[in-house]
């Protein structure tokens, strides 16, 4: 307690404050007193026995329908499409190259009508993942979002490396160039959630099936929705 | 001077004293790696007699994952998001130990809105660790309503966090150069009708565990520790404090914000099971009262001076900053080559310190009370390993 006075090199405003002393009284005012603060502690509890209105705990697989996460809440690595299912990502690698632990694998290919280096499969691993938002924040073009789906539980691991854009092609701007449907067509090569070139997505494990791609076919929209039908497909392919 | 090295083997040879008929045995029992009560992958080897703890042995190690090293692999923005891992009850914290560094590295200035934001959300953090701490100290005495009342707390807490970071434990969200996000628009709203529930509730926990009497016997005067004593083993935090010894960072250096804000430093008298008791509770206490100094005047001002996919390098030489988490002082050490990563990290780490006060402060009392002395100290076992 020497050291109290000194140290304090900057005392601006306040100084210390010095925890009490506990006093001991006698003997019956000890029992007296002890049996009074168990009292008081059972009081607090028993006023939330008897007051239904304090619960906060919550009924979490009942309450899905109203159990809304937080719009930053980062659980789900998506690729945001627009509503013609585009996506604007160039297969720079920029989110590659900034991936701590290498969780990202950005496949580029070059396109087979202008010969244009893009994107062919961004395949994302979710096993590895520690959703430190990097890969968002350096992106130039604003591709990734972090969504709010939070139930990833799935059966079998291959189900936590999948591909996140929905077609192989040009981003969104480059395509809108383009004028002829037809050759806009030629450009685009739609890609499933699974089978890409990278171990364990979707791949035949020993003593596993590979997963069928008609199976593992994503619902489309946003990442998350897959979640359900991915469970009970892998229990089925562990079978 | 020569050093002494043991290994455990050496240490849990027993030595017997068969020469009267009355002297007693003793032996070795491990506690933990898995026990409930050392919060994590801690392992004990204790030296008992009978119930009387005679030694305490901590054996490190279960939770390694070289953090230190990986941090030589990646970049330092890459780095931060390891610091979440440390003392994860910490992560803002630690985010902002390592940032701080890095930018007093490379010489990058940050403006007003961002140093009060950072300490908003470290105090927060404070408030949620020693919120979390408390629900688990009452439930390693054998009350497992605290446990739950801590929990109730700390997820509003949690809710203020999820929704300005998007995360609830291992944020990365103070970086070098600013902050991940700007603050949330419900983010002021949220923290002012956090402080006007959670001052009530304050006094809800004295009433229900420091006034129970109870609790009272198991702390008074257990495991007392002077501030001579936990200077030389480097405790630092709320445990040195107890001891004592008024330091705090957040006084002595006044970084961040705190220059600009009026709190007090909390001490003990004994040393204590007790007094570390109360120094976190007040802690809570001081928190709240720079979080409301704060809350209302965040200045304007951009959330990032810096782009985020900028690379740093930092100059050659060898950077040291320190800060006060809810634990202790942590320190974060860089030698930079130059080069994109870092040529060595190395983390100075509250708990690993704070940890060895348990081999001053345990012996000869019984086991019952090594449980609350542990949990007095209030160590996280990653912390320790890293």
């Amino acid at each position: 307690m020497m050291q109290a006075t000194d140290k304090q090199e900057n005392p601006t405003r306040s100084g210390l404050v010095t925890a009490p002393e506990l006093k001991r009284h006698g003997f019956f005012r000890n029992v007296f007193s002890g049996i009074k603060s168990l009292l008081e502690g059972m009081k607090v509890t028993f006023h939330y026995l008897s007051h239904p209105s304090t619960v906060v705990t919550q009924q979490y697989p009942e309450n899905r329908a109203t159990l809304k996460m937080m719009e930053r809440y980062r659980a789900l690595l998506t690729m945001i499409h627009d509503e013609n299912g585009l996506h604007k990502c160039t297969g720079c690698q920029i989110c590659h190259d900034n991936c701590p632990n290498a969780s990202i694998n950005v496949v580029t290919r070059s396109n087979p009508v202008s010969g244009k280096k893009e994107l062919d499969r961004y395949i994302w691993r979710m096993d590895s993942c520690t959703f430190c938002n990097l890969c968002v924040q350096v992106c130039p073009f604003g591709v990734l979002k972090m969504d709010g789906s939070f139930e990833g539980a799935v059966y079998d691991r291959r189900l936590f490396v999948f591909t996140l854009n929905h077609y192989a092609g040009p981003a969104a701007g480059l395509l809108a160039k383009v004028a002829d449907p037809e050759e806009r067509k030629k450009m685009i090569e739609p890609r499933d959630r699974y089978s890409g070139p990278v171990p364990l997505n979707g791949q035949e494990l020993a003593g596993v099936k590979a997963l069928k791609k008609a199976e593992s076919g994503c619902c489309g929209g946003s990442g998350g929705c897959c979640s359900d039908s991915q469970g009970s497909q892998g229990s089925k392919e562990m079978k | 001077m020569s050093v002494h090295i043991t290994t455990l083997d050496d240490r849990v040879r027993l030595r017997q004293d068969d020469s009267s008929p009355l002297s007693t045995q003793e032996y070795f029992v491990n506690m933990g790696p898995q026990h409930p009560s050392t919060h994590g992958v801690l392992r004990l080897v204790l030296k008992l007699d009978g119930e009387t703890v005679r030694e305490v042995i901590p054996v490190l190690g279960y939770i390694h994952r070289g953090i230190e090293k990986m941090g030589e692999h990646q970049s330092y923005r890459q780095f931060v998001h390891l610091s979440d891992r440390l003392d994860y009850l910490s992560a803002l914290i630690n985010n902002w130990a390592v940032s701080m560094t890095i930018e007093k590295a490379a010489n990058i200035e940050l403006n007003d809105r961002i140093q009060v934001i950072r300490t908003l959300m470290a105090e927060l953090q404070r408030i949620q660790s020693h919120q979390l701490w408390w629900g688990v100290f009452g439930m390693d005495l054998g009350a497992f309503t605290p446990f739950l009342y801590g929990f109730r707390d700390r997820e509003i807490i949690a809710d203020i966090f999820e929704e300005t970071v998007g995360a609830r434990l291992t944020m990365n969200y103070i970086q070098p150069g600013g902050l991940m996000y700007d603050i949330h628009p419900g983010f002021v709203k949220r923290v002012k009708a956090f402080l006007q529930y959670f001052k009530p509730k304050l006094a809800e926990y004295e009433t229900l565990l420091s006034g129970n009497v109870i609790l009272q016997e198991r702390l008074r005067g257990v495991g007392r520790m002077d501030g001579q004593t936990a200077l030389s083993i480097g405790a630092t935090g709320p445990v040195l404090r107890a001891s004592g010894v008024p330091l705090d960072l957040r006084k002595s250096e006044a970084y961040g914000s705190y220059g600009k804000v009026a709190f007090d430093v909390v001490i003990g008298k004994n040393g204590d099971c007790w007094d570390r008791y109360w120094v976190r509770l007040e802690e809570m206490r001081q928190s709240m009262k720079i979080v409301e100094q704060l809350i209302d005047n965040i200045p304007e001002g951009k959330h990032m001076v810096m782009k985020p996919a900028v690379k740093i390098k930092l100059p050659e030489g060898c950077y040291y900053n320190q800060v006060e988490t809810a634990r202790g002082i942590l320190g974060v050490y860089i030698v930079s080559d130059g080069k994109e990563s870092p040529y060595r990290i190395h983390l100075r780490t509250p708990n690993f310190n704070n940890l060895w006060a348990i081999t001053e402060t345990a012996a000869n009392w019984r086991l019952g009370d090594l449980v609350a002395i542990l949990s007095s100290l209030d160590v996280v076992v990653p912390d320790i390993d890293r």
